[in-house]
Formats: structure tokens, C-alpha cells, sequence
């Protein structure tokens, strides 16, 4: 078990304030941390509960895979479902004004959270796989620790998205092949050979429904990043 | 915003007085925006029945709420048909989804003077907790509540704790998520030993 004692040991990161802030810094002792105070925060006189440092992880894959299954297993509160909707993403009230046709696409997220200590808090997103939702990723993958992209063995092309976004992203990840029936259609070799992806991107066995073991697959990822972080 | 707000009051402002009083859901405690700490863009008029308000497609404009189900009304009404990021500037990035939010003293004391959505966020927030999480319980649009709380925020009752992308690559919140992760235990309660390399 490595200790890492923490530089900071409220966890909070010694932030500078943005140019916005930078006014009201001097009365909000908040706008020194690691969670950058908006801009009027600094006006608040009475302390407030200081909350956690938030950090995510994203959990990606095709309908189906085990998503959820994988959020609830290891979040210490049921899973909850918020929609997100493409019209924020799409730039907002200008672009629409001209384009009055656009729908709104509305999707369900599943996410949960860990409580890792009193001043961290994980949070677990599951996003849909497909294409199409890839502006939801943007939003999601922004800050986040790493990736976790779940396949089913039987339908690896559900996560082909997801593997293009991470990959393009730079972002940290590793493929999960959730093995919840207990069987596996093909070996790790064969998979990595479909997804072709490459040997830095570490491919798990793991069962959605275990905590452990899902622990154990977020735990690669986050020693990917570490890893990266480090360099 | 800026540059689209004066078009959309062009159409909008004629009909607002006439417009608004057939939805006291939406104006309860929509009064002038407070003094924003930045030139405050002006906040685009509450115009259901204008084409313009992208984020109504499937109804009729012009439709009397139905009854007092919030979730009958369609989500941006209660932002005024702001979408996030409008209220504090089209440049600024949306909130991100982690992000905490914490009732201050100030929004606790004017809790009762609060209407609806406002009033359930500012209460939820007693406990620190994120937008997310806010959406999920308060069984409001995640991009609603991105408002709202933009809003609750410029009324100063609302702290809102933006976290920091840069943050992913800290190496020393890196190792005290894998610690603390390392820590939970399996599914039968028992504490994981040293993780092989």
C-alpha cells in the first residue's frame, strides 16, 4: 500500500484565480482554492461547508455492456440519471437563433460516486457509446481522470467510438471486457487485435457486477494516468 | 448572447408584458438580474411563443402551462429560455458536470423567499454536492440546473466551486485517488491487499 502523503493536505490545489475573480480575491479566501471561485463567489461573507475536490472518471461502452451495472457496483449511492442535451453544447442561444430547426437531442446518464475521503470525491459517468452522443463527451471527458471503455465480446464494434474519442483525447484508458456471463468468445489478443489498439492501452477481465473487481479496472486506468502524469 | 439579445428583444419586447403574466411559473423570482460582477449581458426575455427559443420542438408555442407539474413544462421555461453558459457570458464553458455547489448563509436566510426550483436548490445544497447529483435528485435538466445555479450564484446564494481540468494530470490527487480507490473493499467487505504490479 503506498501512502502518498498529499502536498496539500486539504487536497485542494492552490489555484490563480481568473482575471474575473482576481477582484474579489482578496475578500474570499475560497478563490485561493483548488476549486476556482467563480466570479462573485468572493462576495460571499459567510463561510460555507467547503466541499470535496471532484474529480471523474468516464465509463464507456455500447448499450448493453454493463455500464450501470459497473457504476452501481462500486458507487456508494444508487446510481443516479440526469439528461444532458445537445443544445448547450451546440454554442448556445447564437448559433441556434439561426438554425431554429435543430432539435434537441435529451440523453440519460448514469452516474455514481465515492467518497474517497473527506476532501475527494470520485465520480463515475457512464456515457452512451455511439457516435452520436459524442458531443456528450466533450462535456464529460473535460477533467477527467481516465476511461474505463467496456465491451462485450460479442459486439466489439459498440466501442469502436468510444476508442477513437479517448484515443484523439489523449485521454488515459483502458478497454474492460466485462465478462459477466463468465465466458469470453474470443482471447485478449484477439480483441486487442479488433479494436487495434495499441500495447500501451491496457485490456482487463473484469466483471461488472464485482466490486472488486471493478475497483481493480479503475485502478489500471488511474495508474495509466499516473503513470502519464508522472512523465 | 450579447450580439443576439438585442435581436431577440427586438421581437420579444413588445409582447413580453403580455407575454410573461401567462406563466407566473416562469417570472415568480425572475425580477431584474442582480448587479452581475461582470457588465451583465442582458438576460434574453422570457419568449416562449418566439421561434427563436431553440429548445422547444415538440409543442406548440404559446401553450398555458398544463397544471402545476413542473416536468409538464418544458425545461428552459424556468431559465427563461436561457441555455447554460448564457448567464455568465457565452464565452465561459459550461459548468462541468462535477462541479459543487453550496448553499451560503445568504441563500439559506432567503430560502423561504425563494420560488420552486430555486428554493430546492438552494435547499438540496445545505450539503455540498454537484450539479449532477442536483439534477438527479431534484429531477431537473442538467442543463437547467447549469442556469439556475449560474443565477443563484449571482445572487450570491449560491457558492459555486468551478474544479479544475489540470487537476486530472496532479500527480498527488492521482495517488490519493488510486490509495483511496485501493481502499474500498471487494464485494464481500474485505479490505484489498497490495495490488500486484
Amino acid at each position: 500500500m503506498v501512502s502518498a502523503p498529499s502536498p496539500t493536505p486539504e487536497g485542494f490545489r492552490v489555484a490563480t484565480a481568473p482575471p474575473s475573480a482576481a477582484a474579489a480575491a482578496p475578500a474570499t479566501p475560497d478563490a485561493s482554492a483548488a476549486l476556482t471561485a467563480q466570479p462573485g463567489t468572493g462576495r460571499h461573507a459567510a463561510p460555507q461547508l467547503r466541499p470535496p475536490l471532484p474529480v471523474k472518471m468516464v465509463i464507456a461502452g455500447g448499450f448493453g455492456v454493463g455500464k450501470t451495472t459497473t457504476v452501481a457496483s462500486i458507487s456508494e449511492i444508487e446510481p443516479l440519471t440526469t439528461e444532458a442535451s445537445i443544445t448547450e453544447v451546440a454554442a448556445g442561444v447564437d448559433d441556434l437563433t439561426h438554425t431554429p430547426h435543430k432539435t434537441t437531442t435529451t440523453v440519460a446518464m448514469d452516474f455514481g460516486c465515492i467518497t474517497l475521503d473527506p476532501t475527494l470525491k470520485l465520480y463515475l459517468f457512464g456515457t452512451p457509446g455511439q457516435d452520436r452522443f459524442g458531443f456528450m463527451w466533450d462535456d464529460l471527458v473535460e477533467g477527467a481522470l481516465g476511461g474505463l471503455v467496456i465491451v462485450d465480446t460479442r459486439r466489439l464494434d459498440d466501442c469502436f467510438a468510444a476508442v477513437d474519442f479517448f484515443e484523439n483525447r489523449n485521454l488515459p484508458f483502458a478497454i474492460g471486457v466485462n465478462v459477466f456471463d463468465g465466458s469470453l468468445d474470443h482471447d485478449l489478443d484477439e480483441v486487442r487485435w479488433a479494436l487495434d489498439v495499441n500495447e500501451g492501452v491496457p485490456l482487463v477481465l473484469f466483471d461488472a457486477r464485482e466490486r472488486g473487481s471493478v475497483r481493480d479496472a479503475l485502478l489500471v486506468v488511474l495508474e495509466l494516468a499516473l503513470a502519464r502524469a508522472e512523465r | 448572447m450579447a450580439s443576439a439579445a438585442p435581436a431577440e428583444g427586438a421581437q420579444g419586447s413588445p409582447q413580453a408584458g403580455a407575454v410573461r403574466p401567462l406563466r407566473p411559473y416562469v417570472m415568480a423570482d425572475d425580477p431584474e438580474p442582480p448587479p452581475a460582477p461582470e457588465p451583465a449581458a442582458p438576460v434574453a426575455p422570457a419568449v416562449p411563443a418566439a421561434p427563436a427559443v431553440p429548445v422547444e420542438t415538440d409543442a406548440p408555442p404559446g401553450e398555458p402551462p398544463s397544471g402545476r407539474n413542473s416536468l409538464a413544462l418544458r425545461p428552459f421555461l424556468l431559465t427563461a429560455g436561457r441555455v447554460a453558459g448564457s448567464s455568465s457570458g457565452s464565452s465561459d464553458p459550461p459548468l462541468p458536470l462535477e462541479t459543487q455547489v453550496v448553499a451560503t448563509a445568504e441563500g439559506l436566510a432567503a430560502l423561504d423567499g425563494l420560488a420552486f426550483e430555486r428554493q430546492a436548490i438552494v435547499a438540496a445544497c445545505r450539503v455540498p454536492q454537484s450539479l449532477a447529483e442536483l439534477a438527479a435528485r431534484l429531477r431537473l435538466h442538467l442543463n437547467v440546473v447549469r442556469v439556475i445555479a449560474g443565477d443563484l450564484h449571482s445572487a450570491r446564494q449560491l457558492a459555486v466551486y468551478v474544479p479544475q481540468a489540470s487537476t486530472a494530470q496532479d500527480v498527488s490527487v492521482l495517488r490519493r485517488v488510486i490509495d483511496g480507490l485501493r481502499a474500498v473493499p471487494d464485494s464481500r467487505g474485505l479490505p484489498r491487499g497490495n495490488r500486484p504490479a
